[in-house]
C-alpha cells in the first residue's frame, strides 16, 4: 500500500477506497476493530491528519462507528456492507467504460475480450503467487 | 544563575585536558629548572675548585655565588609561564570559534539554551578568568616548594642569600606582573587584563555578527576605546595637564569602568540581536 | 502558530529573503520547499533568533525570548553537540539545561533508532547524526519543531526510520516546520507546502486541498508557479 498512492488524488479518498476493497474481499469483516489513526498513519506512511480525515468521512458514510472511549469498528449494517461491493464494481466498470468508449468496440467483442483477459490474468496471478 | 554556573562548569571542563597539561608542564619545567641549574652550577664550581685549587669561599669571592634569581631568570622557569599566558590568550579566541567551526556547530545549541545569552557570554569570560587565577595560584603554591628544594640542594657557602617568596617575586618582572605585591596592584593588573579580554570578546562578537565588515568594526571599536583610555597619559606626557599619581589613578579607574561597561553593553546587544550562526 | 510576517534579509547586496510571509500551525507538518540557496535555512534561523532580519516573527502571538526555547526547537542538518560527548553525555547536557526535557521519550527514541548510549558524537554516520539530532529535539516537550533538510544526504534505511517518526506518536500534536529540496519522498507525510524562490513565497497551500480541488500534486504546482 505504502507508495501506491496517487499523488494527484486526495489521500483520504484513497484510504477510504482501500478500506472498502478490504471489506469487499472479506479481509476486514463486519464489526471488526480498525487501527487508531496513529497506527493507520504509521502503517500506510501517511500524515496522521489525513488518516483522521478518512475516518471522519467513513464515519459520516456509516462505514465505521465509534462508541465513546472504544476503538472504532466496521459497521455491522448488512445493507451498507453490500452496497460497498456494488459501489466498487460500479466505479471500476464506469472508469473502464469511459476509457474504452472512444475506441468504439462492438459490445459482443468487448465482452469476449474482457472474459478472456479476466480469466487468463486471474490464473496467471494465482500461479505467480 | 544556576544555569550560569552550569555553563561555567561546562566551559571549564572543555579546556580541562589542555589546562592540566599546562599545569603539569609548568610544575615539571620549573622543578627541572631548579634541579638542573643548581646541579650545573655546583658541578662547574667543584670542577673549578679542583682545577684551580680553591676553597669554596674563595671560589664564591672570585666567581660569585648562586641564588634563586638565577632560577627565575631561566627559560625553563619563565617559559611555561609565557606558554600558559599565550595559551590562555589564544583560548580567548578559541573559546568562541570552536563553537562555530569544525564539523559540529555547537553554537546552535548554546544560543538556543533557554537562558539569557548574556550567561553564555559571561560563562566564557568567567571560565578564562578562573583559569588565569588558577594558574597564578598554582604558581604561588609551587614557588615555596621550589625554593625549599633549591635551598636544600645548595650548600650554604655557595648561597648568596636566602630569599623570601616576596623577594623572589619582586626580583622578577614577569612574576611581578602576574603576582602583584599589593591589593591595589592586583586590581590594576587584573582589571586591565579583564578589560582587554572583554574588548577582544567584543571584536570576536562583531566578527561573528558582521563577518569581514565586523572585523573592521571591532578593530575600530578597540582603537577608539584604547585612545580614550590613553588620553590622560598622553595629555600628561605632552604636559597639557598635570595630575598627581592619585588623581591619575582615579581618572584611569573611572575610564576603565566606563569602557568595560560600554563594551559589555555592546557585546550584550551583539550576542542577543545580531549574532549569526 | 508560527507567523512569519514580511521578513527580509540581505547578505551584502544580495537579498536572501524579500518580504517572506507564511504561517505554520500546531498539529500540522508544514514544508518549506525550494531549490538550494533560496533562503529556507535562513528562514528557520530567523525564526530561532540565530540571525538578524527585518520584519516580524510571532510564535503563539509572542516575539522570541529566552523562554521561547522551551516552546520551540530547531534541528539543523549537522551535529550540534560536542564531538567528544557520548550520546549519554549529550542527553545529560540537555536534561541539565531544559526543564522540558522528557527522559522517557528520549529513551523511547533511543530504542526506536537503535542507538547506543556510549557512542561518541564524532563516531556517528551522517544518518545517525540526523537521528541523534532528532532525538535531542523531539525529547523536548516543545510545541514546535523546525527541521532543516531532515531527509537529505542520508542512507535509505535512516530515511525510512525518520519518516516513521513523522507518522508516530513521537510528533504528537506538535507543529512541525521542515525544509526540503526533494518533495517526492515525503509528499504524503506533510499537511502544508510553502514554495520559496528568490527570497519570496510563491505559493502556500494544503496538499490534500490541492489534490481535492485541483487534482494536482506538489510537483505540478511547483512547475506552474516557477513558470509563471
Amino acid at each position: 500500500m505504502n507508495s501506491n498512492f496517487n499523488t494527484r488524488e486526495p489521500v483520504y479518498v484513497q484510504v477510504i477506497r482501500y478500506f472498502k476493497e478490504q471489506i469487499a474481499i472479506g479481509e476486514i469483516v463486519a464489526g471488526e476493530e480498525i487501527p487508531s489513526r496513529r497506527e493507520l498513519a504509521a502503517t500506510l506512511n501517511i500524515n496522521p491528519n489525513t488518516a483522521q480525515k478518512a475516518y471522519k468521512e467513513m464515519e459520516e458514510q456509516g462505514l465505521i462507528h465509534t462508541e465513546r472511549n472504544f476503538p472504532s469498528k466496521i459497521t455491522s449494517d448488512e445493507r451498507i456492507l453490500k452496497s460497498i461491493r456494488k459501489e466498487l464494481i460500479f466505479a471500476a466498470v464506469e472508469s473502464f467504460v469511459e476509457t474504452i468508449r472512444p475506441i468504439n468496440v462492438p459490445i459482443d467483442e468487448l465482452l469476449q475480450v474482457v472474459k478472456e483477459k479476466y480469466v487468463n490474468e486471474g490464473q496467471e496471478e494465482e500461479t505467480n503467487d | 544563575m544556576n544555569r550560569y554556573l552550569k555553563l561555567v562548569n561546562f566551559e571549564l571542563n572543555r579546556f580541562r585536558k589542555i589546562y592540566v597539561t599546562l599545569i603539569l608542564l609548568t610544575l615539571l619545567s620549573q622543578i627541572a629548572a631548579v634541579l638542573l641549574l643548581t646541579k650545573g652550577y655546583l658541578n662547574d664550581a667543584y670542577e673549578t675548585i679542583k682545577l684551580e685549587n680553591l676553597t669554596e669561599k674563595s671560589y664564591v669571592l672570585e666567581y660569585g655565588g648562586f641564588d634563586f634569581t638565577h632560577i627565575t631568570g631561566s627559560l625553563l622557569f619563565l617559559g611555561p609561564i609565557a606558554l600558559s599566558a599565550g595559551a590562555l590568550i589564544f583560548y580567548i579566541f578559541l573559546i568562541w570559534y570552536r563553537d562555530w567551526f569544525g564539523k559540529n556547530t555547537f553554537a546552535y545549541r548554546l544560543l538556543m539554551l533557554p537562558t539569557s545569552r548574556v550567561f553564555v557570554y559571561l560563562s566564557k569570560a568567567t571560565a578564562i578568568f578562573l583559569m588565569v587565577l588558577g594558574l597564578v595560584a598554582i604558581q604561588l603554591m609551587i614557588l615555596p616548594l621550589e625554593n625549599t628544594i633549591y635551598e636544600w640542594m645548595i650548600p650554604k657557602t655557595f648561597l648568596n642569600y636566602s630569599m623570601t617568596i616576596d623577594s623572589i617575586i619582586n626580583s622578577n618582572p614577569l612574576l611581578r606582573i602576574i603576582i602583584p605585591g599589593t591589593f591595589s596592584g592586583f586590581l590594576i593588573n587584573y582589571g586591565i587584563g579583564l578589560m582587554i579580554m572583554f574588548i577582544l570578546f567584543a571584536i570576536i562578537l562583531f566578527e561573528r555578527s558582521y563577518r569581514i565588515k565586523g572585523i573592521i568594526m571591532g578593530i575600530l571599536y578597540a582603537a577608539a576605546v584604547t585612545a580614550v583610555f590613553v588620553t590622560p597619559l598622553m595629555a600628561m606626557g605632552f604636559e597639557v595637564i598635570y595630575l598627581y599619581p592619585g588623581e591619575l589613578f582615579g581618572v584611569l579607574l573611572i575610564l576603565s569602568i566606563l569602557i568595560t561597561g560600554l563594551t559589555l553593553w555592546v557585546s550584550r546587544w551583539l550576542i542577543i540581536k545580531k549574532i549569526t550562526v | 502558530m508560527i507567523e512569519v510576517k514580511q521578513i527580509s534579509k540581505k547578505f551584502g547586496r544580495k537579498k536572501i529573503l524579500d518580504g517572506v510571509s507564511f504561517t505554520a500551525n500546531k498539529g500540522e507538518i508544514t514544508c518549506l520547499i525550494g531549490i538550494n540557496g533560496v533562503g529556507k535555512t535562513t528562514t528557520l534561523k530567523a525564526i530561532m533568533g540565530l540571525t538578524p532580519y527585518s520584519g516580524d516573527i510571532l510564535i503563539d502571538n509572542e516575539k522570541l525570548t529566552k523562554h521561547t526555547y522551551e516552546k520551540i526547537t530547531f534541528i539543523p542538518d549537522a551535529a550540534i553537540m560536542l564531538p567528544q560527548m557520548t550520546i549519554k553525555q549529550a542527553m545529560e547536557f540537555m536534561n541539565d539545561f531544559y526543564t522540558v526535557w522528557n527522559q522517557d521519550r528520549a529513551d523511547q527514541m533511543l530504542e526506536f533508532f537503535k542507538l547506543k548510549l556510549e557512542t561518541r558524537i564524532s563516531e556517528l554516520s551522517k544518518g545517525n547524526v540526523a537521528k541523534v539530532n532528532l532525538l535531542m529535539g523531539l525529547a523536548l516537550d516543545v510545541d514546535y519543531i523546525l527541521m532543516d533538510e531532515p531527509f537529505s544526504g542520508i542512507d535509505m534505511f535512516s530515511r525510512e526510520q525518520i519518516a516513521d517518526v513523522f507518522t508516530s506518536h513521537l510528533i504528537e500534536d506538535r507543529g512541525v516546520l521542515i525544509t526540503t529540496h526533494e518533495i517526492s519522498d515525503i509528499e504524503h507525510l506533510i499537511d502544508k507546502v510553502v514554495i520559496l524562490d528568490n527570497g519570496k513565497v510563491l505559493k502556500e497551500f494544503h496538499t490534500e486541498d490541492m489534490r481535492e480541488n485541483e487534482g494536482k500534486n506538489v510537483i505540478d504546482v511547483m512547475r506552474e508557479v516557477y513558470r509563471a
